[in-house]
């Protein structure tokens, strides 16, 4: 019979219980173990652990359920490999749906019946929410994001500081002292966001998107309180947190009377805001909501902003952010805007839909205990770079970047890494009517 | 707690490499550091990056914005990129012996 549950516990289960509707139950009762989950996992792949298969992350989820809500799990648990919620199930649900998931998706994809692992992952996540169980990195990075209005803790002067800097480098750029990177404007058309990481450490794609903004004449503005991108709440599973976080943006919209929210190149941040996000405050946003991929492919094809591939001659290879390819369904826009910015192009492989991930995602960036699985599942992203003899590898996500500089380090690939508007700022001519 | 070993010296870390202890730093830390993550000899101008970010953490308890970075060395952007191919957070952050910054780097 059942053990009783410490109050923790209780509340954990609680909330499993109160997420349990048709599409949870249905997606933890459907695995048929076939396996085919495994080879298109880069933890396993990389490592051959077992524990790492999808298949078996879906089942420590579904041994919860089947112990407390199916007739045999209450009675014959060990029959069914039904599961109590106690401190060794946990250990192992922190262990493996924490630190050894991105939440990718590429399993599902592969799935021969399509279960929605990285659903039952998140859902698991919260429910270790709730027992405070996130670890250290990652709760702390959603902290600094709920206190300080960013996930890195920039100070509002520092940050105006740096775009002012920002501002003026534009200007001697571009040689036209009007040029600007406009802060708290009301009635623009585009409010735009950032990741933090770019004021504070990596400003170059700040100004590449200025430029761009520059030479297609945008209306468009910054907010200086509320601009994180990110949402690391999406990872750690807090939905409250997730829920505030998308609540900020949608007043600052409204404050700064913009019609249109445009999502850096961020590729949790697109699908926490563009896809979660309306769930997460329980309403239909009341402006648009799009990714300056988008943006961008859509400056071209309309002659806004002209292009000269000529002044990117190296050979670019594109890696597909899973948030916003294989979960969100950008997937040609990148491409094409590629096409028109540089002279040589070369798709690794797989790629698209069926794309592995870096090993950044899933919050995997934050969370320190697992550095070594995250190092060694990338290295299936590293094999697929070297193989194109690509020079610059080119993402749509700062978290990509981040893990593909690691990587690129530690698998000594020789490559740079850049971002879309950072190639494209580099092809712009300017001048042009 | 992980260790790492660099010739024969033994540091705390975190899983990212990050001194576990920030108050045990020294020159001969960063030295060891910059050699073992392929940023090589310190020259004038990592050494100028590395005390400022030092200094601004010991009084603020963060990493500086790069901004401040080029501000207070004289040093351009780009330059700081070339100096510390990791970036200025997984190398001049952790060769100056501070915490692993929070967010996506």
């Amino acid at each position: 019979m059942r053990a009783k549950l410490s109050d923790k516990h209780q509340k954990a289960l609680n909330f499993f219980d109160s997420k349990l509707n048709g599409k949870f139950i249905t997606h933890l009762n459907s695995c048929v173990h076939c396996g085919l989950c495994g080879e298109s996992c880069h933890y396993y792949l990389a490592t051959k652990d077992e524990r790492f298969m999808p298949a078996r992350k879906v089942d420590l989820v579904a041994s919860i359920y089947r112990r407390y809500h199916t007739f045999a799990g209450r009675f014959l648990p060990k029959l069914v490999g039904a599961r109590d919620l106690n401190d060794e199930t946990i250990e192992e649900m922190v262990d493996v749906l924490f630190g050894a998931c991105t939440m990718c998706g590429r399993c599902s994809v592969h799935c021969s019946i399509g279960v929605d692992v990285p659903f039952l992952v998140r859902t698991a996540r919260s429910m270790l929410v709730e027992m405070d169980l996130v670890p250290k990195g990652l709760q702390s990075t959603v902290d600094a994001a709920i206190n300080t209005g960013n996930n890195m803790g920039i100070p509002r002067n520092e940050f105006v500081d740096t775009l002012e800097w920002l501002e003026e480098d534009l200007q001697m750029e571009v040689e036209d002292d009007n040029a600007e990177i406009p802060r708290d404007q009301k009635g623009k058309k585009i409010m735009y966001t950032l990741n933090p990481r770019e004021p504070k450490f990596f400003p170059l794609s700040i100004s590449a998107m200025a430029k761009i903004y520059y030479a297609a004449k945008e209306s468009w503005t910054i907010s200086t309180n509320t601009y994180d991108v990110t949402n690391y709440s999406y990872y750690s599973g807090d939905n409250e947190g997730a829920r505030e976080l998308t609540d900020r943006l949608c007043k600052e919209m409204k404050n700064l009377d913009a019609e249109t929210l445009v999502l850096a190149e961020c590729g949790h941040g697109s699908r926490a805001i563009r896809w979660e996000g309306p769930n997460w405050v329980e309403k239909e946003y009341p402006f648009k909501v799009i990714t300056v991929i988008e943006v961008i492919a859509d400056y071209i094809r309309s002659g806004r902003i002209k292009l000269d591939p000529s002044k990117n001659t190296q050979l670019i290879t594109l890696h597909d952010p899973c948030n916003l390819v294989r979960a969100g369904g950008i997937i040609e826009e990148q491409r094409f805007i590629l096409k028109n910015a540089v002279e040589n192009f070369i798709e690794m492989t797989p790629n698209r839909e069926n794309n592995y991930c870096c090993g950044g995602g899933g919050g995997q960036l934050a969370m320190s205990e697992y550095n070594e699985r995250r190092v060694e599942s990338g290295r299936i992203k590293a094999d697929q770079i070297r193989a194109t003899g690509a020079k610059i590898v080119a993402t749509p996500c700062h978290n990509c970047i981040d893990q593909l500089m690691g990587l690129n380090s530690d698998y000594k690939l020789g490559v740079e890494i850049m971002t879309i508007g950072e190639i494209v700022a580099n092809a712009l001519i300017l001048g042009v009517e | 707690m992980p260790e790492i070993d660099i010739n024969g010296k033994k540091f705390e870390v975190d899983g990212d490499g990050f001194l576990q202890k920030p108050e045990i730093w020294n020159e001969e830390v960063a030295i060891l550091f910059a050699n073992s993550d392929g940023t090589g000899e310190l020259n004038e101008k990592h050494w100028a990056v590395v005390n400022y970010i030092r200094s601004h953490w010991l009084e603020n308890d963060m990493a500086p914005m790069v901004r401040n970075i080029c501000k207070n060395t004289g040093l351009r952007l780009r330059e700081i990129y070339q100096l510390f191919p990791l970036g200025p957070a997984r190398g001049a952050c952790r060769i100056a012996g501070l915490p692993k910054p929070d967010g996506c780097v």
